[in-house]
């Protein structure tokens, strides 16, 4: 009975999170070996008339997401906002925005009202590479101030709880394997071996 | 499973369902530590508000100064390994993207359990170095991030071995983890009984993946 339903379990869940393995290590790829050339912008788009927050000099953290958000409703985009800079000398409010296939770079001249907005669509690669990467470790604060942050977040998290079952329940049922017992340890002392070796070499 | 519920296979399918399956555990049981490293550490870099996220942030900072001969080398990154050799520095090598300040050299050398960035005044020949060391749980979830290239920064290159090998492990951990998903389909595909109600949850993972692209990009 617990030998069925740990190997359905493993079955089934193993089938629905294997997309988003194969997007994971699919992306180990592009990450490691890739170089792209960040700042090529393919449109640049201005628009006038735009209502500054109020404050917008003072915001931080949050308030200045705030005030990003409100900007980006006017110019009509959606994504995750990087962070907020506010240059003193210019009076020009700047934030990158980011979502899987396109990259954003929002300047607001605050005295002209005018928002220069550029783009820089990203190949299928590089969107692998960014939900890899996301929600990540960087300003913590502000980060998921998208939904679609905090939604692949809670895939992301989904992904690696049953990825932990999925390999405990391996485990399981390849004990259960008796013939495959001997063999298997060897496999796994192997890996065990390599893993430490590895994590020697790299941090002695 | 019954025998009956899969028709029976000619010998070349035979054998290939048969090394399917056991390259299936095989692979995962030689991979089982670096797929649990790669996971843990997924969710302490995804979880920053973590206490135990904030606790590996925590790092002992060292600050001293050195003297040194004069680095030999005909490029920069020459001249920094042999000041590393000088210094007793072992890590990859973060060179600054601007030229060089006219009788200095600045750098920078990571690996997951410390930093060092280090400037260096060549005609005083004296290094002024900033140590970081880092808690076990920061060496820990830094691992999973040590590749030594940036792809968004196209000058940075891998140049320490140690990372080349890392990243060796961390690209067999993905190819084994593609050849462990495709060979499951077959597996699942030959398991009659049960392909109706895989098929629907399969669909929706897809769909779920397929959304994060289309629905969002």
């Amino acid at each position: 009975m617990l030998y069925r339903w740990t190997r359905d379990l493993h079955l089934y869940f193993g089938l629905f999170i294997s997309p988003f393995l194969l997007l994971f290590a699919a992306s180990v790829f592009f990450l490691n070996h890739a170089k792209i050339v960040p700042d090529k912008w393919l449109s640049v788009e201005t628009f006038q008339n735009v209502q500054i927050p109020e404050a917008i000099e003072r915001a931080q953290g949050k308030d200045a997401i705030g005030c990003a958000q409100a900007i980006l409703e006017q110019v009509r985009i959606t994504g995750e906002i990087g962070f907020t800079r506010f240059v003193k000398q210019t009076r020009h409010f700047v934030f990158p925005v980011s979502k899987p296939g396109v990259e954003t770079t929002v300047d607001v001249d605050i005295d002209a009202r005018a928002a220069t907005v550029s783009r820089r669509p990203t190949s299928i690669w590089e969107a692998f590479g960014y939900l890899h990467k996301m929600p990540g470790p960087h300003n913590v604060a502000i980060r998921g101030n998208w939904l679609g942050t905090r939604v692949w977040r809670w895939f992301a998290d989904a992904t690696i709880y049953l990825t932990l079952f999925i390999t405990i329940s391996g485990i399981y049922l390849w004990w259960a394997l008796k013939a495959e017992r001997r063999i298997g340890l060897v496999l796994l002392s192997a890996g065990i071996v390599t893993f430490v070796a590895l994590i020697y070499v790299v941090i002695r | 499973m019954s025998s009956s519920a899969k028709p029976r296979p000619n010998a070349g399918t035979a054998l290939f369902e048969k090394w399917n399956r056991k390259l299936h555990f095989y692979l995962g049981l030689y991979f089982l530590f670096f797929l649990w490293l790669f996971s843990l550490t997924g969710l302490l870099l995804n979880h920053g508000q973590w206490p135990i996220s904030m606790a590996a942030n925590a790092r002992k900072e060292t600050r001293y100064e050195r003297p040194i001969d004069l680095p030999a080398g005909a490029t920069d990154l020459d001249r920094v390994r042999d000041l590393m050799r000088q210094l007793n520095l072992r890590g990859e090598i973060d060179l600054p993207a601007v030229q060089q300040e006219p009788g200095r050299l600045t750098f920078g050398v990571s690996r997951p359990s410390d930093a060092s960035q280090v400037r260096v005044d060549l005609n005083t020949r004296l290094a002024s170095i900033q140590h970081f060391d880092n808690s076990a749980l920061a060496t820990f979830r830094i691992f999973h991030t040590f590749s030594g290239s940036r792809y968004n920064q196209p000058a940075s290159q891998r140049d320490w071995v140690a990372t080349s090998m890392w990243v060796i492990a961390m690209d067999a951990l993905a190819a084994g983890l593609i050849a462990m998903v495709l060979g499951s389909y077959y597996m699942w595909w030959r398991l009659k009984p049960k392909r109706q109600l895989g098929f629907i949850i399969l669909a929706a993972g897809y769909a779920a993946c397929a959304w994060f692209f289309m629905g969002l990009g």
